[in-house]
């Protein structure tokens, strides 16, 4: 048992630390074990959901794809949106979720005290749960449509580790307004479903910017998304995803300032979010 | 620090800003930014904050072991200092040095999910509280047959009694095992049986393993049970800190307060239909008094103005003995002799009063509240101030024997020699 001095005063400011994280690791698991059993609990098809949702978005979202671009192989543009859509899903969900989940869990931590940081996270484990079940999907497609691996594929985790960075960034810039403001519960959907327009989910990287001028490339490209989208697609299909390297380093720099930012926004009001809840 | 301290707490002070007046600080977005707008156009309309001290200036220090009891009335800054205290809120001024491991137990069944089994919600509450799960797995069978739920161990808890859901979180919190351990009034539920098979352990757990206990309770017969040391709070300043009987007497007898009766002239709330102006204790005389002798009569006369004429108020009044708790609670409508049910209550003053079962009611502190409703609808007013007095007691035969007696009330019943043959 540690018998460490704690000081409690109106200045302590906590910062992320990984010994939170480890000291309760245990909290951690059971929240995101109790939204995962929860979620399904009394749903006929219950876990089949994490699979049926997105595929619809696939299916759709696939077929006006391949009617738009004239695409000839049609299982090819079907991995190519899937692998885009699931990972936008992924996060969608994580910007959405962990944007609420302060809220939602706020009966928890104005009773007993706990790093509040471990909330989101455990939001995050339920959501990439949620993604690999959805994964199936794309595996299946790929094997019909007949695509080969490359060594590239060992970069995919990187890019889905992207994908959280962004919904996490976000989603706890927003987790913070939204203990005052609860007006985001509402802005949060409308950035998701403008968003996946601006972003290369349906088509390519290269068919957007070839439709806009060229100053507007890196304004495109400020889009986090774009690099985590891209950077899958290399890791899935090879080289010709990349659009220009520069473009996607600005896009992943933005992941990483967006991250920096939503910690640091959080941090700031974290100790003080029971008074305004 | 000495070397037994084990928390140290230093001028600790916390405040909260309450609107008052002006513009509402608004909640949305959308408001503060219209708020903005007018603020422009009106400077003189700035939201008015008021600034609102929950606690001021507390010190104290507890020792290694020390159960310590936290007194004080509604709105005397318990509830804060726990906060401040099991680091869910931060204090505004001050600071504290604990040394070990804290927990807090604000409400029993934190984070209880009702679809979860009782198993899964062992588990999940057990790490809320900060256990690790080994030490929940070592503790599993220990604290399922403290909450004596084994049956329904895999149950949902939705559909457990409220009976059951109380024992179960009890037993996880029973079984942390901190240094420290903060307890808000969370024992007021229960039946009398799992009550004191949880002061039992708590009282267990601090003789035995040395550790630490904050206590929050307004039964004086469990706090003197339980504390041997007590911190007396109020309007959010430190009164004391000693032993819990003489912390006690001190509450009890907190002088200026005990004056049988009590005025509220404050301005209404814009809306308001009913507001209580006065709660007065009477003897026999109809005089204002502050203790009666149960060998006379005893009267709570209660005066409010109604603000909106309309028909349906109720007004309640509730006596509470500060040691054994809630005696009754009356309601002007409950013997209708004069069709308050139906009537509609005029504008202006209106005055009531109740005679107090005085051949029922023991020796002791009483408090007071008063509240006013429309049943099952709306809460109209609650009086801002507890009114306290005193019943004395030279006539019954307790008193004449002068030995104590149990129970909350003290009805003089008869005895009779009955001939029955059955043993």
């Amino acid at each position: 048992m540690n018998k460490d001095k704690i000081i409690i005063d109106p200045n302590l400011s906590s910062f992320f630390s990984w010994n939170d994280i480890i000291r309760y690791k245990s909290l951690l698991n059971n929240l995101a074990k109790r939204d995962f059993l929860v979620r399904y609990k009394q749903a006929f098809a219950g876990i089949m959901w994490a699979l049926i949702k997105p595929l619809m978005s696939i299916l759709v979202f696939g077929y006006i794809s391949t009617k738009i671009s004239n695409s000839e192989n049609t299982a090819t543009n079907f991995v190519y949106v899937a692998s885009a859509m699931l990972l936008w899903q992924l996060f969608s969900n994580v910007f959405n979720d962990v944007s609420n989940s302060i809220i939602s869990n706020s009966n928890l931590f104005s009773k007993v005290y706990f790093p509040k940081i471990i909330i989101p996270l455990s939001t995050i484990l339920v959501c990439l749960v949620d993604f690999f079940i959805s994964l199936i999907i794309l595996v299946v497609l790929f094997v019909i449509s007949g695509q080969s691996l490359h060594w590239q594929i060992i970069l995919a985790p990187l890019f889905i580790l992207l994908t959280v960075i962004n919904g996490l960034g976000l989603g706890l810039y927003f987790a913070t307004i939204n203990v005052k403001y609860r007006d985001v519960k509402f802005i949060v959907p409308v950035i998701l479903q403008f968003g996946m327009y601006i972003t290369p989910v349906i088509f390519n990287t290269n068919y957007y910017l070839d439709r806009m001028p060229s100053w507007l490339h890196w304004l495109f490209c400020l889009n986090p998304m774009v690099g985590a989208i891209d950077g899958f697609k290399y890791a899935l299909f090879g080289s010709d995803s990349i659009y220009n390297i520069y473009y996607f380093s600005l896009s992943v720099c933005v992941s990483f300032l967006f991250l920096f930012i939503g910690i640091k926004y959080f941090y700031k009001f974290e100790r003080n979010f029971v008074d305004y809840i | 620090m000495s070397k037994d301290t084990v928390i140290k707490v230093e001028n600790l002070s916390k405040q909260y800003l309450l609107n008052k007046g002006g513009l509402p600080k608004s909640d949305t977005l959308f408001g503060s930014f219209l708020n903005g707008l007018r603020n422009v156009k009106n400077i003189t309309s700035k939201p008015q904050t008021e600034e609102f001290w929950a606690l001021k200036d507390i010190s104290f220090e507890v020792e290694q072991g020390d159960r310590v009891g936290i007194i004080g009335r509604n709105g005397a800054g318990k509830s804060t200092l726990l906060k401040i205290l099991s680091r869910i809120t931060p204090p505004t001024k001050g600071k504290i040095e604990y040394t070990g491991r804290m927990a807090s137990l604000l409400e029993v069944g934190t984070g209880f999910h009702g679809d979860l089994s009782g198993r899964e919600n062992i588990y999940l509450n057990g790490s809320i509280l900060g256990m690790h799960k080994h030490e929940i797995d070592r503790k599993f069978d220990e604290i399922v047959a403290f909450s004596e739920i084994e049956k329904f161990i895999d149950t949902p808890v939705k559909r457990y009694s409220s009976g059951m859901y109380v024992r179960l979180a009890f037993a996880v919190a029973a079984h942390l095992e901190p240094d420290i351990l903060i307890v808000d009034e969370v024992l007021a539920v229960g039946d009398a049986a799992f009550q004191d098979k949880c002061l039992g352990k708590m009282n267990e757990v601090s003789t035995k393993e040395g550790r630490t206990i904050l206590f929050v309770s307004h039964q004086m017969a469990v706090l003197s049970a339980l504390c041997n040391k007590s911190v007396l709070l109020e309007k959010g300043q430190f009164v004391g800190m000693g032993p819990t009987d003489s912390i006690i007497n001190t509450y009890l007898h907190r002088g200026e307060k005990n004056t049988g009766q009590n005025y509220d002239d404050s301005a209404p709330v814009k809306g308001a239909k009913l507001k209580i102006r006065s709660v007065r204790v009477l003897n026999h005389v109809q005089t204002t008094v502050s203790e009666i002798n149960n060998a006379y009569k005893g009267f709570i006369e209660i005066g409010f103005e109604v603000l909106e004429k309309s028909r349906g108020y109720d007004v309640s009044l509730e006596l509470k003995h500060l040691q054994y708790g809630t005696i009754f609670t009356t309601c002007l409508k409950d013997k209708d002799t004069e069709g308050n049910d139906n009537k509609v209550w005029e504008k202006g003053l209106h005055k009531y009063s109740i005679e107090l079962p005085m051949d029922l009611l023991r020796e002791g502190e009483y408090i007071i509240s008063a509240a006013a409703t429309i049943p099952k609808v709306e809460v109209l007013d609650v009086f801002n101030y507890d009114t306290l007095f005193s019943i004395l007691d030279s006539t019954s035969p307790v008193a004449k024997t002068t030995e104590g007696r149990n129970g909350a009330i003290l009805p003089v019943i008869e005895w009779k020699k009955t001939d029955s043959v059955i043993i």
